[in-house]
C-alpha cells in the first residue's frame, strides 16, 4: 500500500465549519428581517466598520456569522470590494443633513437649538427582567413637541469660524473620482486627509475607543470638548448619465466635532461614520484632534492609530497566531541551541578572574 | 444611456473572485516590483474571503495570475495537507477553476507559507510567498513611514548594528527565520519567515518569486537570476539550520529541512518538512516509480 499524504486536513476544516454553523441552525430571510428590525444599532456599527451602507446585507452578515462581529465585518468588506464603483455622490454640507439629534457641550444653547433626539443617555439602565417572566416590553409612545425642531441646522463650528474662534479647514476642491479612496489605494503616511477620515470612519469601534480614551485620560495633548454631536440622515445625490441629478435615498450618518483651546484659536477634530455610532465618532474625533504634531509612535499619532484601529487587519492578524508556526519555531530553536552550546563551550574562560 | 449600460449584468462573483480593477492594480504593482527587485511596493490590498494574516496577500497574487490551465500547489510549513493550505487550495480551485497538484515539479504556481520546496524550481514556475511582515527594519524601526525613508536612503546601519549586537551578546546571529537579505545589491528585504535553510535557494534562482503581504499592503519580488545575499559580516559566515545530517523517521530521506517531533522519552524524532518530497521518497522506496526532481541541497549541503 502506497503512502499517501493524509488528507485529514480538508475533512477537518469542513467539519469544524459545520460544527460552528450547527449552533445557528438553518436560517432564512425571516431571521435576517428580524435581526434588522431588532438590532438597528448593531447594524449601524457593522455598516460603519464595513464601510458599506446596506442594512439588509449587514443583517444577513450578522445572521450568517451568529453575531461574530469581526467575521460579519469581513464578510461585508470582502463582498463590498468586488462591487463596481458606479458613481461618486455629491458632497454633503453639514447644514444639509436631515438632523435627528444634535447636541453641543460647548454652549448652553446654540443657533438651531439643542436637539436631544433618540438616546439612552438619561435612561436608567435597569434590565427589563419582566420580559423573561413573560411580560411584553412596550415602550411608551413618543409625544410630539408642540413646535418641531428644524430638520436642517447650521454647524456650531461655522458660528465659531464667523466669530474668529477657529480657522475652518480650507475647502478641498477635489471632486468625484479624484477624491482619494482608501478602499482602492494603500494608506501611506503622512496620510491624505480623505484617507484619514475614511480610515476612522471604518475603524473598529473598540479600537478607536481604546486609543481615543487613552488620549482623553491624558496620553494626548488635547482635551476634547464636544462642540457638536449629530445623528442625521444624508441625502445621496447622484447624477444620472443624462445629466439629471437625483436622490438615491437617505443614509443614516453620525458625526462629531470636538474642539480644544490651541493658543488663541480652537483646534478641531472631526469624524463621521455611516450609521449612528456616537461613541466611535467622539473617540475618533478626539484622535483627530490630537494628531497634529503628535510624536511619531505615540498612540495619538496618525500612523499609530490608523494602523491599529483597522479591525479587519488587527483581528485577522490576532487570530492568525493560531496557525502552525513550527518552521519558524524550529529555526529559532536551532539558533538558541547553537548559542547555548557556544556559551557552554566558552564557560571555563568566563570563570577566569577578571583582569 | 442608462445606468445599466455602465456596468455588466450582475454576477455573484468575478472570475477568480477579484474584480478587474483589483487585478489590474496588482499586475501593475507586480511589474513595478520586478523592475525594482526587493523594493516594497504599496498596493490597495483588497479584502478577500479569508482573514487578514491568513495568506490574503499571496492569495491576491495567485488569483490575479491564474487561468484555467494554471496548475496550483499550496503549502503551509512545507505541507500540502496543512489545514490552511487545504483551505486556500480549495478556494483558488473553487473561484478560478484551476487544476491543483501536490507535486512541486507539476505545479505552474506554488503559493507557500514559510517554506520553499526542496526540489529546484524552473524558469516556467512562479513561487508566491505569503508575508506576515514585509518590513525587515520593523525590529529597529516600527514606523512604516520612517522605514520607507530608510530604504530610500539605503540606510541599513541599524540593521547591521542589530546583527553585530547579537553576535556580541550570543556569539552568533540570533535571527531564526525571515533572515534579512540584500536583493540585487540595493534593497534589504525579508524573504518572509522561511528558515535560513531556504534563503540560498532564492539566490540567482531560475524562477520568479513574488512576496505579498495582504494585511500590510506591500508586494515585492525576486526576479529570476537575481542576487539575494543574506546580511553577514565577512568574518562570520551565514549559517543555515543544522539539519543536513538529520534523517526523516517516516521516509528515511536525509539532508533536508526537518520538523522536530518531541517524544515521550524526552528525545526528538524528525520528519521531513517538505511533505511531498517525503511522499515521493516513500514511493521510490516502495518501487512505485521515481519522480523526484533535482534538489537544491545535495547531501545536506547547498553547493556554492
Amino acid at each position: 500500500m502506497a503512502y499517501v499524504a493524509t488528507r485529514g486536513g480538508e475533512r477537518a476544516i469542513e467539519q469544524s465549519e459545520r460544527l460552528f454553523r450547527e449552533e445557528m441552525g438553518p436560517f432564512d430571510r425571516e431571521r435576517v428581517v428580524e435581526v434588522k428590525k431588532s438590532l438597528p444599532y448593531l447594524i449601524d456599527r457593522v455598516m460603519g466598520e464595513a464601510s458599506l451602507y446596506d442594512e439588509d446585507l449587514a443583517a444577513l452578515a450578522l445572521a450568517q456569522t451568529g453575531g461574530e462581529l469581526y467575521e460579519a465585518v469581513l464578510l461585508l468588506r470582502a463582498w463590498r470590494t468586488t462591487q463596481p464603483r458606479l458613481q461618486v455622490a455629491a458632497p454633503i454640507e453639514q447644514d444639509c443633513l436631515f438632523t435627528h439629534r444634535r447636541i453641543s457641550a460647548a454652549f448652553k444653547d446654540i443657533p438651531g437649538g439643542q436637539v436631544l433626539g433618540p438616546t439612552l443617555d438619561y435612561a436608567h439602565r435597569i434590565l427589563a427582567t419582566d420580559v423573561l417572566q413573560g411580560e411584553t416590553y412596550a415602550p411608551k409612545p413618543v409625544e410630539p413637541a408642540n413646535k418641531p425642531s428644524p430638520a436642517y441646522q447650521p454647524s456650531v463650528s461655522a458660528w465659531q469660524a464667523e466669530n474668529d474662534l477657529l480657522d475652518p479647514p480650507a475647502e478641498d476642491p477635489t471632486k468625484g473620482n479624484d477624491i482619494p479612496d482608501l478602499t482602492r489605494e494603500p494608506l501611506l503616511f503622512p496620510s491624505k486627509r480623505a484617507h484619514t477620515l475614511q480610515s476612522l470612519a471604518r475603524a473598529e469601534t473598540g479600537g478607536v475607543l481604546a486609543l481615543g480614551y487613552a488620549a482623553m485620560r491624558g496620553f494626548g495633548q488635547a482635551h476634547p470638548t464636544v462642540n457638536e454631536l449629530r445623528l442625521a440622515e444624508a441625502e445621496i445625490a447622484v447624477t444620472h448619465p443624462d445629466g439629471r441629478q437625483f436622490s438615491a435615498g437617505r443614509v443614516k450618518v453620525s458625526q462629531a466635532e470636538v474642539v480644544d483651546k490651541k493658543d488663541e484659536q480652537l483646534g478641531i477634530g472631526y469624524a463621521a461614520t455611516f450609521g449612528w455610532n456616537e461613541v466611535k465618532c467622539i473617540a475618533a474625533a478626539t484622535l483627530d484632534l490630537n494628531s497634529p504634531g503628535a510624536e511619531k509612535g505615540s498612540p495619538t499619532e496618525e500612523e499609530f492609530f490608523l494602523y491599529h484601529t483597522e479591525g479587519v487587519e488587527s483581528s485577522g492578524f490576532c487570530i492568525h497566531f493560531k496557525l502552525p508556526h513550527y518552521v519558524t519555531f524550529q529555526s529559532s530553536l536551532d539558533a538558541m541551541r547553537d548559542a547555548k552550546a557556544k556559551k557552554e563551550a566558552g564557560a571555563p574562560k568566563q570563570q577566569e578572574p577578571a583582569e | 444611456m442608462s445606468l445599466s449600460t455602465l456596468t455588466k449584468p450582475w454576477e455573484a462573483m468575478s472570475y477568480g473572485f477579484l474584480d478587474g480593477s483589483a487585478k489590474r492594480e496588482l499586475r501593475r504593482k507586480m511589474l513595478k516590483s520586478v523592475a525594482v527587485p526587493g523594493c516594497q511596493m504599496p498596493y490597495a490590498s483588497r479584502e478577500v474571503p479569508m482573514a487578514r494574516g491568513w495568506g490574503t496577500g499571496g492569495l491576491q497574487v495567485s488569483l490575479t495570475l491564474v487561468n484555467l490551465q494554471t496548475r496550483v500547489k499550496v503549502i503551509d510549513q512545507g505541507a500540502d495537507d496543512s489545514v490552511n493550505a487545504a483551505s486556500i487550495r480549495r478556494f483558488i480551485a473553487r473561484v478560478a477553476g484551476t487544476p491543483t497538484t501536490m507535486d512541486t515539479l507539476e505545479a505552474d504556481l506554488i503559493q507557500s507559507r514559510h517554506r520553499i520546496p526542496e526540489e529546484i524550481l524552473r524558469e516556467d514556475q512562479v513561487l508566491v510567498l505569503q508575508v506576515p511582515n514585509p518590513e525587515p527594519l520593523r525590529s529597529v524601526q516600527p514606523n512604516m513611514s520612517i522605514a520607507r525613508q530608510m530604504h530610500a536612503d539605503a540606510d541599513y546601519g541599524r540593521m547591521w548594528l542589530q546583527l553585530y549586537e547579537q553576535i556580541v551578546r550570543s556569539g552568533r546571529v540570533m535571527q531564526g527565520a525571515s533572515y534579512p537579505s540584500l536583493v540585487h545589491g540595493r534593497h534589504v528585504m525579508t524573504p518572509s519567515p522561511i528558515p535560513r535553510w531556504d534563503v540560498p535557494k532564492l539566490h540567482m534562482a531560475k524562477h520568479l518569486t513574488i512576496l505579498s503581504a495582504g494585511r500590510e499592503k506591500r508586494i515585492f519580488v525576486v526576479p529570476p537570476f537575481t542576487r539575494v545575499e543574506p546580511l553577514v559580516f565577512s568574518d562570520v559566515p551565514y549559517k543555515v539550520e543544522e539539519h543536513g545530517a538529520l534523517t526523516c523517521t517516516r521516509s528515511g530521506t536525509t539532508g533536508f529541512f526537518m520538523n522536530e517531533i518531541p517524544q515521550d522519552d524526552g528525545t526528538s524524532s524528525f520528519e521531513i518538512s517538505d511533505s511531498e518530497w517525503g511522499v515521493k521518497t516513500i514511493r521510490a522506496r516502495d518501487g512505485e516509480g521515481e519522480n523526484r526532481g533535482e534538489t537544491w541541497y545535495k547531501d545536506g549541503e547547498m553547493p556554492q
